[in-house]
C-alpha cells in the first residue's frame, strides 16, 4: 500500500489556477504513479492506462480554475481518474486485453524457486481476483488497500457517502477471500 | 451478536474504523466463537495480502508526454480543430434536424425521377452510363470519401463528465449511462451524412464502393480508440490533412469532370439542384476521408515461416513494449496487423520483431508518442 495521501504543498493550487506551468509539472510528477496505479489496477492494460492517467491529467489542467479547493487536488485527481476509467469500462467498444498486465508485474525476488513459484503462483492468482471483481467495488478496493485512501477520500472522491464506501469495501474484500481461499 | 453480524465487521476492523461499542461487541463474540475467528484470520490475510501489491509506477517518459500535450496549439491549428470537430455544442434537437433533412436531401436526388431529370438536362442518355476507362480509377476514390464519413469521426472527445467540481458531481454509474448517449449524439451528424455524389456516380460505382466501405470502416475504427490526450500531435495532423483534402478536393472533381463529361454534367446539375445544400457536405466528407486515409506511422513487411505464430508474437510483443493491436486485416493473401506503439518502446518492438523473420520497414515516422504501426505478414523463409 502506498503511503496516506497528504495534503497538498503550500500554495500548488494558487499557482496552478494562475497557469504556472511549473505548478503543472509539480502536480503531475506528485501524483503520476498514484493516478496511473489506479488506471492500471481498473483497466488491466498498461498502454489504456496511461492513456487514461494522461487524460485525467490534461482534465484537471483545463478545468483548475473551476476547482474550488474544499478537496485535496490528490482527491480531485483520484476522481477524475474513477469516473474516467469506469467510463472506459462500460463503452462498448473497449477492447479489453484482460490479465496481460495483471500478469506482469508479477516479480520474483525470493531466491528460493519453490516458494518463487508458489509467490508468483499467489501474486497472480490475488491480481486476477481483484480484476474479477464488480469494478465498483474494485475501484473501492484500489483505492482503500493499494492507494491508501481513507473512507471519508474516497467518498468524496466517488461522490458516494461513507457508508456505501464501507459495504462496497466490505463486500469486495469477501469476495476476494472467498476466491482465495484454497492459499488460506 | 450473529456470526453474520460479527463478519460485517471485519472489514472496518481491518481499517481501526469501529466504534468502541461495535468492537467490545466484536470481540465479546469472538471469544466465544472459533469459528469467526478462523474466518476473521482469514480475511486479515487476504487484506494483508492486497495490501502488500507492489504500487505501479508510471511508464518512463509519462511527465514529458503529459506537459507537451498539454501545450496550447498556436492559434490557427486551435480554430482548424475546432472547426473540424462535429460542433459538440450542437444541441441535439438541431443534430437531430440536420441529420433528418441530410437524409431527405439524399433520398431525394437519389430518387428515380430526380435522376430522370437529370439526365434531361443533360447530354443524351446513351452517353449517361459511357464511362471512359480512366473514369473508375477517379470514382471509387469519392466513394471512398462517402464510406469513411460514414464510419464516423474519430472519438476525439468522450462524453465523460467534466472534473469542474471539486468533488464530482455525479455518481459515475449515471456517468456512464450518460457517456454513450452523448457520444451517439456528437457522432451522429457527420456518421449519417450522405455524400453528394452524384446518383449516377454511385450507380456505377456501387459494388466496388462496398468493399472499399468496409475496408475504410475497419480502418476508422481502429482510429477511433486512439487516445485523444496520448494523440494529441495526431489529432493536429489529422486537422492538417483534413485541411489538405479540402484543398485538394474541388482539383480532383475537376480531373474527374475532364474525363467524364456525363457524370460532370450530372454533378453539376446537382449542385444547382434545389437539394443542393446536401452538396455543402462534400468538402466534408472528402476532409474526413483524407484523415481517415491518413497513412501509418510505420509501414512494416515480415516475412516469417508461419504468419500466425509471427501474428500471435507480433500481438504478444507489442503489449509487451505497452503497446497494443488495434486492428487486422487480410488483404490479397497478407494479414495486415495494425498496432499503437509508444514511442519509447518502439525500438524495442522493432529489435524483436525482427527476430520473428525478415523485417523490413517501408515507411518510418517516430516523432509521436505514440505510434501507429502496420504490419503486412507474409509467409516465407
Amino acid at each position: 500500500m502506498r503511503e496516506t495521501l497528504g495534503g497538498d504543498p503550500p500554495g500548488l493550487l494558487a499557482r496552478l489556477r494562475a497557469g504556472d506551468p511549473r505548478a503543472f509539472e509539480e502536480l503531475v510528477i506528485g501524483y503520476q504513479h498514484r493516478v496511473f496505479g489506479v488506471a492500471l489496477r481498473m483497466l488491466g492494460n498498461r498502454a489504456e492506462a496511461e492513456e487514461i492517467a494522461q487524460e485525467v491529467f490534461l482534465r484537471a489542467h483545463r478545468a483548475v480554475a473551476d476547482f474550488r479547493g474544499e478537496a485535496r487536488l490528490g482527491t480531485w485527481l483520484y476522481g477524475i481518474a474513477s469516473r474516467l476509467c469506469l467510463n472506459r469500462l462500460g463503452s462498448p467498444d473497449r477492447r479489453m486485453a484482460r490479465g496481460d498486465a495483471l500478469l506482469a508485474d508479477v516479480t520474483a525476488t525470493t531466491p528460493d524457486a519453490a516458494a518463487e513459484l508458489e509467490r508468483a503462483e499467489l501474486d497472480a492468482a490475488l491480481r486476477t481476483a481483484i480484476a474479477e471483481l464488480p469494478e465498483e467495488r474494485r475501484l473501492v478496493l484500489v483505492l482503500r488497500d493499494v492507494e491508501g485512501l481513507s473512507y471519508e477520500q474516497i467518498a468524496e472522491a466517488l461522490a458516494v457517502d461513507p457508508g456505501t464506501v464501507r459495504s462496497r469495501l466490505h463486500r469486495a474484500r469477501m469476495q476476494l477471500k472467498e476466491k482465495l481461499e484454497r492459499f488460506s | 451478536m450473529t456470526c453474520n453480524e460479527t463478519r460485517d465487521l471485519f472489514s472496518p476492523l481491518a481499517d481501526d474504523a469501529l466504534t468502541p461499542v461495535e468492537r467490545a461487541a466484536l470481540d465479546a463474540h469472538l471469544a466465544g466463537c472459533a469459528e469467526c475467528r478462523r474466518e476473521l484470520a482469514r480475511f486479515e490475510r487476504t487484506v494483508k495480502m492486497v495490501r502488500a501489491l507492489d504500487p505501479s509506477h508510471a511508464p518512463a517518459g509519462f511527465v514529458d508526454r503529459v506537459l507537451a500535450a498539454a501545450q496550447p496549439a498556436p492559434w490557427p491549428r486551435r480554430v482548424a480543430r475546432r472547426l473540424a470537430r462535429p460542433w459538440p455544442g450542437l444541441p441535439l434537437g438541431a443534430a437531430a434536424l440536420f441529420v433528418v433533412g441530410g437524409l431527405a436531401a439524399f433520398l431525394f436526388r437519389g430518387s428515380v425521377e430526380q435522376q430522370r431529370a437529370a439526365r434531361y438536362e443533360s447530354s443524351p442518355p446513351a452517353q449517361q452510363y459511357q464511362v471512359p476507362p480512366s473514369a473508375p480509377a477517379e470514382t471509387p476514390s469519392r466513394e471512398k470519401a462517402a464510406a469513411s464519413d460514414t464510419a464516423g469521426p474519430p472519438k476525439a472527445e468522450r462524453a465523460e463528465p467534466t472534473p469542474a467540481a471539486p468533488a464530482p458531481a455525479n455518481e459515475p454509474a449515471s456517468a456512464r449511462a450518460a457517456a454513450p448517449a452523448a457520444d451517439a449524439a456528437r457522432s451522429t451528424p457527420p456518421a449519417r451524412e450522405p455524400a453528394p455524389a452524384a446518383p449516377a456516380a454511385r450507380e456505377l460505382s456501387a459494388r466496388p464502393a462496398e468493399s472499399e466501405r468496409q475496408e475504410s470502416g475497419v480502418d476508422a475504427r481502429d482510429r477511433r480508440v486512439d487516445a485523444p490526450a496520448s494523440t494529441a500531435k495526431r489529432a493536429e495532423s489529422q486537422v492538417e490533412a483534413r485541411t489538405q483534402g479540402e484543398a485538394k478536393a474541388p482539383a480532383s472533381s475537376q480531373r474527374a469532370s475532364d474525363k467524364v463529361e456525363p457524370l460532370a454534367k450530372l454533378r453539376r446539375n446537382a449542385v444547382t439542384a434545389p437539394s443542393a445544400p446536401g452538396a455543402a457536405t462534400s468538402s466534408r466528407a472528402n476532409a474526413l476521408a483524407a484523415a481517415a486515409a491518413e497513412p501509418p506511422d510505420v509501414n512494416a513487411q515480415l516475412r516469417a515461416p508461419d504468419a500466425k505464430t509471427a501474428e500471435r508474437s507480433l500481438v504478444a510483443l507489442a503489449a509487451n513494449v505497452g503497446g497494443r493491436q488495434t486492428g487486422r486485416r487480410v488483404d490479397a493473401g497478407r494479414v495486415i496487423v495494425q498496432f499503437s506503439v509508444p514511442q519509447d518502446g518502439y525500438a524495442e518492438f522493432v529489435r524483436r520483431a525482427a527476430a520473428l523473420g525478415a523485417l523490413s520497414i517501408e515507411r518510418q515516422t517516430t516523432d509521436r508518442p505514440v505510434l501507429t504501426v502496420t504490419v503486412s505478414v507474409t509467409v516465407g523463409g
